[in-house]
Parts: structure tokens; sequence; C-alpha cells
């Protein structure tokens, strides 16, 4: 390991000499030349946050994330397999990136300003909303009858969603669960009355039981950011993966995107530039 | 110092959760010791029903993960109608499963007792209640005292695992603050520390209690 | 629950059970050393045992995990994070262990002791025909309650991407929100496990029953 890092120094030191780049170009290699020579991407993500990355019934990583990963490993190798995938929970996430053991992470992962402090963040790949998942059973119909003493909200474990709930609905009572199923069994056993979750994730468990849960129309915040995260300071490996990202959403592979999106959320992704309407 | 900063922007939050898991791991202590001890007197007076009984109950939760039963009591209990608060939900459950553990325990030490006490309390005349109350119990706990003390450890780590139905106990604070930085060393190391500090204080205080009593040995 | 999500669970009821196994060598042989560093007979080999058993005791094993995984170098995250997971499991399963033996040595009736030097025993002697032969008999209940810890700690070892029981079940569950169902099958699977490794101590302790000996110490 230390042998192949002094090597990879030696070397990154002799290119710049080559190419009589200025000194400061002669620091740590970028991963980008780490990841095209070693010819396969080496991926952090979680399992347990569908649709975005999740297992299968065989047991399988699949989700939108991590088809989106695919698509990268198609750029840089010209082949979706050469992806190696590290799954760990929510909170194994950030050391894998930090210790470097992984390029790049993905899985549901909102962008915060309070995370960026940590670890590098591309332009968003997805617009995910948070939106309110009630029980039929409760009969609330809008964030007005929500707000009030007798209800009950579930939470996941991040600020946000308290801070959402103070702003929102002050006057209901909240619970705080550190997995979606727990958010999800809180209202089934009448614990809860409504949770708060991303809006792609709502409605994918909605279209799933649909006589047991409902969507408000309203949202709580109508867009926040879920990103590709990676270890600061690599500028060069941050630009190629960023750019990737813009072609995605609104350029040259817009198609390829649409085509993901379409097979996990069954609608057309949002236009690839505003004044171009689908 | 990094985590100088770190404590002294999150202190407050680690210090509640401290606070609930002290609480917690007090609560079902006590009352896992008193129901190890209900289950002793099960299997010393139930006759061989009562034996087979608490073996029974013993082996099941003995090897079975004890998140399981968090989750039945706190989802489930509120569609019977008991919609109990989640501390107490989770505190049951530890104690449900750690009761097994210190009955166990207790065999043990009831074993060491000798016999001759047995006869000895019958000719003057003690019933099987008192017997057990004045004679059984006060020696089976003091001889336990070491072992229960390793329990209670076990238990205090344990109820790191009621984050998982909403309890706000120090590794759900852990969590929180991770989701929120992304610092997982941080947030996890100074929790560490805290149970490091909470498992001193439960082994001082079982280690003065042996030492109290040690006459009797 | 389908049969494919049932399948998975027992192969993940199979990792479990082989980083366990393989956690237990690692841990015996940690605890044995650890041992001998308890009964050194310079003070400071005794204050780092102490030391070092009260450190591994008090922190949780989540933690634990975090911190060898994590400042490993050596290890890679393809390859790493099962050895990892064993050294982890066997870190705390050898301080359990070392406590195990320790109680084993210290409940050995001083008579066999005056009786082997007695005797003229040589330490190796003693060691081997003396202490081991009874350290066994009074530790075994006692180790094999660690054992069946160390299969239940397993769990935690998800952090570090170790795919294991409980890891597999949280993946279904998040995916079918069949909460009480998967965590039901994996339950039965550990408890199936860890009865098997009771069973087996039990069976252990009455094969080494030797007549006249009283298991426990009086």
């Amino acid at each position: 390991m230390r042998r192949k890092a002094l090597t990879s120094t030696v070397v990154a030191g002799v290119m710049a000499l080559a190419a009589l780049l200025p000194a400061a170009a002669a620091q740590e290699k970028s991963r980008l030349d780490v990841v095209l020579e070693r010819g396969e991407l080496i991926v952090v993500t979680m399992s347990t946050a569908p649709p975005f990355a999740f297992t299968d019934d065989k047991g399988q990583l699949v989700g939108f994330d991590i088809d989106i990963v695919r698509l990268l490993a198609q750029a840089l190798f010209k082949d979706p397999g050469k992806v190696e995938f590290v799954i760990v929970t929510a909170e194994g996430r950030w050391p894998a990136i930090e210790s470097g053991r992984a390029d790049l992470g993905v899985g549901g992962t909102t962008v915060y300003p309070d995370r960026a402090l940590r670890v590098a963040f591309t332009r968003a790949f997805i617009d995910s909303g948070i939106s309110i998942l009630v029980s039929k059973k409760s009969g609330i119909k809008s964030l007005e009858d929500l707000n009030q003493e007798k209800y009950t909200v579930a939470n996941l474990n991040n600020p946000q969603m308290a801070e959402r709930a103070k702003r929102f609905f002050p006057k209901t009572k909240v619970l705080t669960f550190d997995t979606p199923s727990a958010q999800f069994l809180a209202v089934r056993s009448g614990r809860a009355h409504a949770l708060q979750i991303d809006t792609p994730t709502a409605d994918y468990f909605a279209a799933q039981s649909k006589d047991e849960f409902e969507v408000l129309p309203q949202l709580l915040t109508a867009s926040q950011n879920n990103a590709i995260y990676l270890k600061p300071g690599d500028f060069k490996w941050w630009q190629w993966l960023d750019t990737a990202v813009a072609e995605l959403r609104s350029g040259s592979w817009y198609p390829q995107y649409s085509e993901v999106y379409q097979k996990w959320f069954g609608k057309n992704p949002p236009p690839q530039k505003f004044y171009l309407q689908r | 110092m990094r985590y100088s900063a770190w404590f002294a922007t999150y202190g407050p939050s680690y210090l509640d959760g401290l606070g609930w898991t002290a609480l917690t791991a007090l609560g079902a202590s006590a009352g896992a010791i008193l129901w190890g001890c209900a289950l002793l007197l099960i299997r010393l007076a139930g006759g061989r029903g009562g034996a087979r009984a608490v073996d029974a109950y013993v082996q099941l939760f003995r090897n079975t993960p004890v998140l399981l039963p968090i989750y039945l009591i706190y989802f489930g209990f509120p569609l019977i109608g008991l919609p109990w608060p989640a501390v107490v939900c989770g505190g049951l459950a530890l104690v449900l499963q750690n009761g097994a553990y210190v009955s166990e325990i207790l065999r043990g030490s009831f074993k060491a007792i000798d016999r001759v006490q047995f006869d000895a309390a019958r000719s003057i005349g003690l019933s099987p209640w008192k017997t057990f109350r004045k004679v059984v119990l006060p020696q089976v706990l003091v001889y336990s005292i070491p072992a229960l003390g390793n329990q209670v450890v076990l238990l205090l780590k344990d109820t790191s695992l009621l984050s998982a139905i909403s309890v706000t106990e120090l590794t759900m604070r852990a969590k929180l603050l991770t989701e929120q930085t992304g610092a997982a060393y941080e947030a996890f190391l100074v929790v560490a520390v805290l149970y490091l500090l909470l498992v001193s204080v439960t082994e001082v205080i079982f280690r003065t209690a042996h030492r109290a009593v040690r006459w009797s040995r | 629950m389908t049969s494919g999500s049932l399948l998975l669970l027992a192969q993940a009821a199979g990792v479990s059970l082989l980083l366990a196994a393989a956690a237990i060598v690692l841990g015996t042989a940690v605890g044995a050393g650890l041992t001998a560093m308890a009964f050194s007979r310079l003070a400071v080999v005794r204050a780092a045992y102490r030391v070092w058993v009260y450190l591994v005791r008090g922190t949780p094993v989540l933690v634990l995990a975090l911190l060898v995984f994590y400042a490993l170098p050596a290890l890679d995250l393809r390859t790493g994070p099962y050895l990892a997971g064993i050294l982890v499991l066997g870190i705390y399963a050898g301080a359990l262990f070392a406590e195990v033996f320790r109680g084993g040595v210290l409940a050995i009736p001083r008579p066999q002791w005056e009786s082997g030097r007695s005797l003229g025993l040589p330490p190796g002697a003693m060691l081997r025909k003396v202490v081991a032969p009874l350290v066994l008999r009074y530790a075994l209940p006692p180790y094999v309650n660690v054992c069946v810890m160390a299969v239940k700690a397993s769990s935690v070892l998800s952090i570090i991407s170790v795919w294991e029981l409980t890891f597999a079940a949280r993946e279904i569950i998040e995916r079918t929100l069949a909460v009480f169902t998967v965590l039901g099958v994996a339950a039965a699977l550990y408890f199936v496990m860890c009865l098997g490794i009771d069973r087996a101590g039990k069976w252990l302790e009455r094969r080494l029953m030797v007549r006249g000996f009283v298991g426990e110490p009086a």
C-alpha cells in the first residue's frame, strides 16, 4: 500500500516535470488518473434507500443512483460493469470517503452545507423534494390538517427534518427514527399519523400500498439536491464528475438519463432546458 | 483542538443523550435484577413445570437479538391499546432479556449456598417464602455482585439499540450529528468516551458494593 | 416473504456464523495471551492487562469496528471489511475470554497448586496437567456464553460494509417494509445458531465431566 503510494507520487512528480508545469501541479495525483489507471470505480453507497439504492429480491444492488453510477462507468471505461460497490450503513458513508477508500459515493444523499464542510458535492443529479405521507385512516388531507396537537409525525434522524417540522407543523408531536422502515411501521402501528420523507421514496411506497398510504399534494421543500459526494480538494476529479452530472441532466447524455429516470420513476425527468418543452 | 471545538458546539446535545442513556440503563438494570429474582423464585418454588418454563424462557431470550422484542413491544403494544412511551417499551424489552441472564447468574450463586442452611432454616420454623427472602436471596445477591456488574455493563451498551425506536440516547445523538455534519469519527468517538465514563461509574459502584459485603464470604 | 428473500437470509446467516467462528478462534488465542499477562510477575504487564480489558469492554463494538477498520490502512475496502470484522470481534471476544480464563484460574482450589508444587512439577507440566484441565472445566460455561455473544455482536459490523444476517434483514425490510416477518425469520436463524453453540457447549461439558470432580468452584 505504502509502496504503491510512493510509486504513484514519484510518477506524478516525473510527469509534472516532463510537462514543465509549475511546481504547484506536482502535488498528489488526481483520483481521476488513479481511477482511469485502475480501470474500475470504487463507489460507496447505502443499500437501504429505495428507490435510489437498495437490493432486489436476489440480493442484487439496484436503484436510480446505482444506474447513474453505471452511466459514469460507461463514460470512463466504455463498460457499465466496471464498478465495485462498497455497501455501508448511513453512518459508514463519510469515513469511507474521508479515508480515501472509495472514489465517490451515492445513495439518496442530500446536499447540506454542514456536510459540505467535510465532503465535496457535485451539482445535484436529481431533485428530491420532501413530502408528507399520511395513513389513509387518519383523514389528513393537507398540512393545515396535520398541524394539530393530536397528531404525531415520524421523522428521520437528520436535523433538517426537525427544523421543517417546527416550521410547517409546529403543533404536531414528533418522533425520530433511524430508518425509513421504522417510520412506516410507526404509521402502520398507530404510533404516528404521518411521516416526512424524500418525495421519490414517498411515491415509491405509496404506489406499492395504495389503500394504506397517501402522499399529501403539498411539498415541504419543492426541491432539494441529491448529489455525488467525494473527498474534497481534488479539483480535477470533482470537475470531471460535475461535468458528467451536468451532461446527464441538461446536455449530451440527457437521453440516457431520461431512460434511467423513466425506469425508476415512471415519468420523464424535468426538461433539459427551461425553454424546451417536452 | 478539533475535539474541544466539537464538544463545545455539540456538548449540550450529548449531555442530553447521556442523561437518557443513564436513566434507561439505571431503570432497566433495577428491573432486570428484580425480574431475575422473580425468575429464580419461580424456578425454585414452581416445581418441575416452573423450572422448565424458566429454562425455555432463558433459552429464548439468551439466543435471540434484543432488537426483536424492542420492535415488538414498541410497535405491537399500540395495536392492543397500550401506546406506552418509547423509553418504557425499550426498557421493558431490556428487562425481559437481561432478566433471563440475571436469573442464570443467580442460579449459579444459589448452587454455592451450603445445603445445611436450608435444614437450619426449616428447624427454626421459617416458612419457604421467608427462607427465600431472608436466607437465599441475600446470599445469592451478594455472591453475584461481580457477575451482575458485568451484566449491567452489557445492558448499558445495549441501550444504544433504543435509538431504533426514537429514544434520543447517546447513539441516536451520534447518528443525528453524523447525519448533519458527516463527521462520523468525532461523533462516535465522543460517544465512546461517554460510554466508557458510564461503564467506569458502574464498575466503581459494583466494586465498592463487593468490597463492602466481602465479610459475608 | 419470497423464497428469494429467505435464501438471502440463510446465506447471510452463514456469513454471520463464519465470522463468529473465525472470531472465536482468534479471540481464544488473544484471550489466552491476555490471561498470561494477567498473571505476570511484572506489575506493569498486569496493569497493561487491566487497562486493555477495561478499554475494550467499555467500548461499544460499533465504535471498535470504526476505529479498527479506518485506522488500519493495510485493509482495503474490497477484501478488508471481513478481515477487519473478524479482527474487531476477535479483539472484543478476546477481552471477554481473558476475563473468563482469569476467573477459571482464580477458581482453582489452593490445594491443587500446593500438591502440584509438592510433587515437584515443572511450570510447563503444571500448566499442562493441572491448570489447563481445571480451567477448561471451570471456564467452559461462561466461555460458551461469550461465543453466543460473538454471534450476536457480529450484527453491528454492517457499518464497515460487512454483509451479514442483520444487514441482509435490513435490506429486505427497507425494500418490503415487512418488518416483523423479516425480523422474526432473522431472530429464528440467530436462535438456531446460538442454541446450536449452546448445545455443543453442554455436550462438551458432559464429555469433560470427571467423576468426583465438582464442576463449579465451591
